[in-house]
């Protein structure tokens, strides 16, 4: 297929991952904080911006972190580029790029969700019932993951647009988890670690894996090294690295597998007790560097004979 | 049973394509008005909802040049079909089929024959040479089974006469064949009574039709059949929704001019595996950007050096380089004689008449009675620069009067055909709309015209103008079977 194209699925699929994640740690963040329990509210939501590398582009627009602020950020700024608004309006740009190489069904739903969300007033949601508006938001992203996964050919384009999502959610569970990580030595904090297992969905899966006691090393252990939960990095890792493989032939995936390889390879022979005893921060940090490195090589290696690099607006270390 | 009147409707004068004179419907449309009939003014107007977001959901819209908001426009459809009987739509076929083949072999005779028709003085020489569409770089280009103009859109009007005429061909890079299809596809999910009372002609097999005939311009065997691609400028076109549609219904890889490169007179385009072989392009960029290397070095859409592989005979591009030569409005006057010339038979559809404005004699004609005809510019389309004689003040005519004097060559002036008339949704009534018809004709091999074509609809009363960028809407448009009963 064109390397544009290709690009440009991979792209959507990374802005629409970007979208549905940012959501769902928004709601986790909002809703944790209303139950209680944790002890600084400001801190939360500074946390959330750090863990999405985007507290220095926030400070530069306001002085001080609300809730209010940081969600009308994070939702429906235009023109911040990583708002979930600006992150499905590119998605649904570059599928108008590549409108032939998705189904109707997907086009639908993308093109919908892009509509439906341009015409509210986000900011009025946002205060009123704010998390409808995610759920919704949510809802939407997962229609279209699904109308992608049940309606598309198992080809390139497919491949595309699902390593961009995999590689995106590789990179979320592995900033989530740095920004817990690099506080936890203090005040290991229960609660800290029941929100970042229901950012990524996956409290229930980590209960009936480990039962309810909230460990902060096991969770940890949880989202890297689970093989069997589709957002732990060691499953996008299988993942990314499978669809590489089944590109179709002749396609350049040497330099990408062999970096995913490394990644893998670490992972899946890593023992969770011994990731508890050397202290997680090598082991995860080497992870995020490679999953960088995996997106690099992937530009390089299939969308480098397209005809100008698009300049993107996250994934840089 | 099949009624006799629609109620509260004003037929306007003219030929009405649903009404006869006596204001009984015409038996062919009997079916539809009754099944309309069933619906009160909320349910209409529910299912004009329904369209609207249909139309909305699948992206089908439009950009309007001009337009400072940048808006897309959703596509307007009427929700009243309009409808051929197979008797007339026959007639139409055959009428476009013999004109798009006799216009091929004039356009072949031009760029690769001895130029025949000139000879033997059927068209003026200087007529040819001086059409901005006549293209010297494609002088001596192949085009194999000579068919160069591969999709042909004829744009038909109906006059009170209730004769179909020819209005313009348009033999360049045609727009609308998508919105015939999903005219379709849109009505039968809104009101689907309508369609399931009918035989009516199938339009869906149009880009197997395309894949195939632009396949047969590949100029070399290749494993796994001849690789296509559509080359569009870019998203920004007003036409791209009905490219990236094309493509996908070929499943053609959709490129822009940056994503095909040519090397040693061969193109490729650029794909995740380095560079792929193309043989044949579906090309909805203008003559003028197509190789910067030759016409516009400031175009951005094009592909350096394409002539050159073109020469070559490496590669196929539909429509031809060229064709415009045989759509310019000058050159129109003559195409009943082209018919003739080539193929030795009468015009069955005939022209509007037309006055060469070069031409003494018919240029004082012309000017006498300015303010009863339409003026036109040789080689604009989409309706721009077309002066309206009735419905233009003095100053006005005395402007296109001068403009004619100063360039004659430039322009031709028409009798104003009184355009049928279509029964058409208006705030939840049924009001005369004028009507005109574009059928598309592909030739690969041989020529197929598709059942029926594009009605366009002008939106505002009494006003002729349909073209969808400037306020037009559009009807599905229905082709009865032989032996379907309306």
């Amino acid at each position: 297929m064109l390397a544009r194209h290709a690009e440009d699925l991979f792209w959507a699929g990374r802005y629409l991952e970007r979208a549905e994640d940012t959501t769902r740690m928004l709601d986790v963040t909002y809703h944790g904080l209303l139950e209680g329990g944790s002890s600084d509210v400001e801190a939360a939501w500074r946390n959330l911006l750090e863990a999405l590398q985007l507290a220095h582009p926030f400070y530069a627009k306001h002085e001080q972190v609300s809730p209010r602020a940081v969600a009308e950020f994070l939702v429906a700024d235009v023109a911040q580029s990583s708002s979930i608004i600006a992150a499905i309006a590119r998605a649904r740009e570059n599928g108008r790029n590549v409108r032939e190489h998705l189904s109707t069904e997907l086009w639908e739903t993308l093109n919908s969700c892009f509509l439906e969300l341009r015409a509210r007033d986000l900011v009025a949601e946002l205060a009123a019932q704010p998390h409808e508006l995610y759920r919704e938001i949510r809802t939407r992203c997962q229609a279209i993951a699904g109308a992608a996964s049940e309606t598309m050919a198992r080809s390139d384009p497919w491949r595309f647009l699902s390593l961009g999502r995999l590689v995106e959610r590789a990179e979320m569970t592995c900033r989530m988890l740095r920004v817990r990580a690099s506080r936890r030595d203090a005040r290991t904090n229960f609660h800290d670690f029941l929100l970042v297992l229901n950012s990524v969905s996956a409290l229930e899966a980590y209960t009936r894996a480990h039962g309810a006691e909230i460990d902060p090393a096991r969770v940890i252990a949880f989202l890297l090294l689970a093989p069997d939960f589709p957002r732990s990095v060691l499953y996008c890792v299988r993942g990314a690295d499978e669809l590489l493989a089944e590109l179709e032939g002749g396609v350049p995936t040497v330099r990408p597998r062999r970096t995913l390889g490394r990644i893998r390879a670490e992972l899946e022979y890593q023992d969770a007790d011994e990731l508890r005893a050397f202290g997680d921060r090598t082991v995860l940090d080497r992870a995020q560097s490679g999953i960088w490195e995996v997106a690099e090589l992937v530009e390089e290696s299939f969308f480098a004979s397209g005809p100008t690099p698009q300049r993107h607006i996250f994934g840089s270390p | 049973m099949p009624r006799d009147r629609l109620p509260g409707y004003q037929r306007a004068a003219g030929f009405d394509e649903a009404v006869q004179d006596s204001l009984e419907v015409r038996s062919h449309y009997a079916a539809v008005f009754e099944e309309l009939e069933r619906l009160d003014g909320s349910e209409l107007a529910a299912r004009e909802r329904l369209r609207d977001a249909i139309f909305r959901r699948l992206g089908i819209t439009f950009a309007v040049y001009g337009d400072a908001s940048g808006s897309e426009r959703t596509w307007p459809m009427d929700l009243v079909p309009r409808i051929l009987p197979a008797g007339e739509w026959s007639q139409i076929e055959r009428g476009i089929a013999q004109r798009i083949r006799a216009l091929n072999m004039f356009l072949d005779d031009l760029y690769v024959g001895e130029r025949a028709a000139l000879r033997d003085g059927v068209v003026p020489s200087w007529l040819v040479f001086s059409s901005e569409g006549f293209v010297r770089e494609a002088v001596g280009l192949p085009a194999p089974h000579g068919a160069r103009c591969v999709v042909a859109g004829i744009d038909l009007v109906r006059g009170a006469d209730g004769v179909f005429r020819v209005l313009e061909d348009n033999l360049r890079t045609p727009s609308g064949i998508s919105y015939v299809l999903q005219n379709r596809a849109a009505l039968t999910r809104v009101l689907p009574r309508l369609s399931a009372r009918h035989r009516i002609r199938p339009v869906h097999h149009y880009g197997s039709s395309l894949l195939a005939a632009l396949q047969a311009l590949a100029p070399r065997e290749s494993t796994g059949g001849p690789r296509v691609v559509v080359l569009t400028p870019g998203i920004w076109n007003s036409a791209y929704f009905e490219h990236a549609f094309l493509a996908q219904q070929m499943g053609a890889e959709l490129c822009e001019g940056r994503d095909l490169v040519v090397e040693d007179q061969v193109v490729y385009m650029r794909t995740t595996r380095g560079l792929e072989r193309v043989d044949v392009i579906y090309r909805r960029v203008d003559d003028a950007f197509v190789d910067p290397a030759l016409f516009r070095p400031d175009s951005v859409l094009g592909v350096p050096g394409l002539i050159s592989a073109l020469r070559a005979g490496n590669v196929a591009i539909a429509n031809s380089l060229g064709c415009g030569v045989a759509d310019d409005k000058a050159i129109y006057p003559f195409v009943p004689d082209l018919v003739r010339y080539y193929l030795g038979e009468d015009a069955i559809l005939p022209n509007v008449q037309t006055y060469l404005l070069w031409d003494r004699e018919q240029r004082d004609a012309a000017l006498a009675r300015l303010d009863q005809l339409v003026v036109k510019p040789v080689a604009a389309s989409g309706g721009y620069g077309i002066v309206m004689g009735p419905q233009s003040t003095a100053e006005q005519l005395e402007i296109c009067r001068k403009e004619i004097l100063a360039d004659p060559r430039g322009f031709i002036a028409q009798d104003l055909v009184q355009l049928s008339t279509h029964p058409t949704f208006v705030d939840g009534r049924l009001e005369p709309r004028h009507i005109d018809l574009r059928p598309f004709a592909l030739t690969g091999t041989r020529t197929e015209v598709f059942p029926g074509g594009l009605t366009r609809v002008a939106l505002r009363r009494g006003s002729y103008i349909v073209n969808s960028s400037q306020g037009g809407g559009s009807k599905d448009t229905w082709v009865l079977e032989e032996t379907g009963a309306g």
